[in-house]
């Protein structure tokens, strides 16, 4: 019982950090007037953090990967939002569905071939370097 | 009462969603697809109009913000190998949202969308807090840019791991930065269950992707279209 009630509180204490450092990129976005969202601003912010030492990864660890695990939990709400536009979305929906497969599908193989063709290359590249120096 | 209902609602749609989903795996299980559906259906069935529904959206999206903030501890963890890869990171990260938003301005033309549309389908591949800030910057239409980021999303989350794996992109750090930098937030939360490296390396890539974007449209949107 104790223990939970403990486990509990240090949950409660790591989420408190977060939506802490989630509100400060906020702030900074709106009195520096930053053309970059608050969110992603919070994100370089804690990596920062965890870098320098300020913050122990075990010191929100918990709650991090918690939100992480749950994270398509948040856009199921916006997403309901869709039916708002119900109508648009009948009248021209399949051909916006087409152009949006077509195009997500293009950006997908394109991203992957081409970092996995960097990749391959380069550690081909460090194999025949380890070869010659041998 | 209504906003309770709602909450309900939406909790237990999703936690039966995931069972489904952990029971069947296919493209049609992909628990925020599934739920948006079920929920969609419940909610007109039982005359719940999306203006009631808002204050219970607010509630449920609060933490939506400190979840993205999060994704900095999966990047952090994996610091070493984004160190290493770099290189292959940034020409993927750009080489995927140049084609993805070309190849949709060039369709939206051929189907002779109207500007709003082609504006909505330049920014779908950044993540929804991040796509309504930019669409709001451009006067854009906000409901039409959050369905066709969710329905990206959703698109690279159901499709995205059998593309890859068909096209033979096998390496899981292709395979995580390809699905962030295309299906943002949606498509991470189903990397993060092929692999740690795989969601450490999307969550990395949604965020390169969200400040490239919100860098690059509104410069250049006069110019694209």
């Amino acid at each position: 019982m104790l223990n939970m009630m403990k486990k509990m509180w240090g949950f409660s204490v790591q989420m408190l950090i977060l939506i802490g450092i989630y509100q400060v990129g906020n702030q900074m976005v709106r009195i520096f007037h930053l053309p970059i969202p608050g969110t992603v601003i919070g994100i370089v912010l804690l990596f920062l953090l965890l870098s320098m030492g300020v913050i122990k990864i075990e010191q929100i660890e918990m709650a991090a990967e918690w939100l992480l695990k749950h994270l398509g939990f948040f856009f199921i709400p916006i997403s309901v939002g869709m039916m708002t536009i119900g109508s648009v979305l009948v009248n021209k929906g399949l051909s916006f569905l087409f152009v949006l497969i077509v195009s997500a599908f293009i950006g997908l193989i394109s991203a992957g071939k081409a970092t996995q063709s960097v990749i391959m290359k380069n550690e081909k590249e460090k194999v025949n370097y380890r070869d010659h120096v041998l | 009462m209504i906003t309770f209902y709602s909450i309900l609602l939406t909790l237990s749609v999703y936690i039966f969603a995931r069972f489904i989903a952990a029971k069947y795996s296919s493209p049609l299980t992909n628990p925020v697809f599934l739920s948006t559906i079920v929920i969609i259906f419940l909610l007109v069935i039982s005359n719940v109009s999306y203006d009631e529904y808002i204050p219970a959206k607010k509630m449920m999206t609060y933490l939506l913000g400190p979840a993205t903030v999060a994704l900095a501890v999966p990047i952090y963890k994996n610091r070493r190998l984004l160190a290493k890869y770099y290189g292959a990171a940034l020409v993927g990260i750009s080489i995927g949202l140049v084609t993805t938003i070309f190849s949709a301005i060039i369709l939206g033309y051929c189907l002779q969308f109207s500007r709003m549309v082609i504006l909505a389908l330049t920014i779908k591949s950044v993540t929804v807090p991040v796509a309504t800030e930019i669409g709001r910057i451009l006067n854009g239409n906000i409901p039409l840019i959050a369905a066709f980021v969710i329905i990206t999303g959703m698109i690279g989350a159901m499709f995205g791991a059998k593309l890859l794996s068909l096209f033979k992109i096998t390496h899981p750090f292709a395979r995580g930065l390809s699905i962030g930098t295309i299906a943002h937030g949606i498509g991470t939360a189903e990397a993060v269950k092929e692999g740690e490296v795989q969601g450490a390396v999307a969550g990395a890539a949604m965020g390169i992707t969200a400040v490239l974007t919100s860098f690059i449209i509104p410069y250049g949107i006069d110019f694209f279209i």
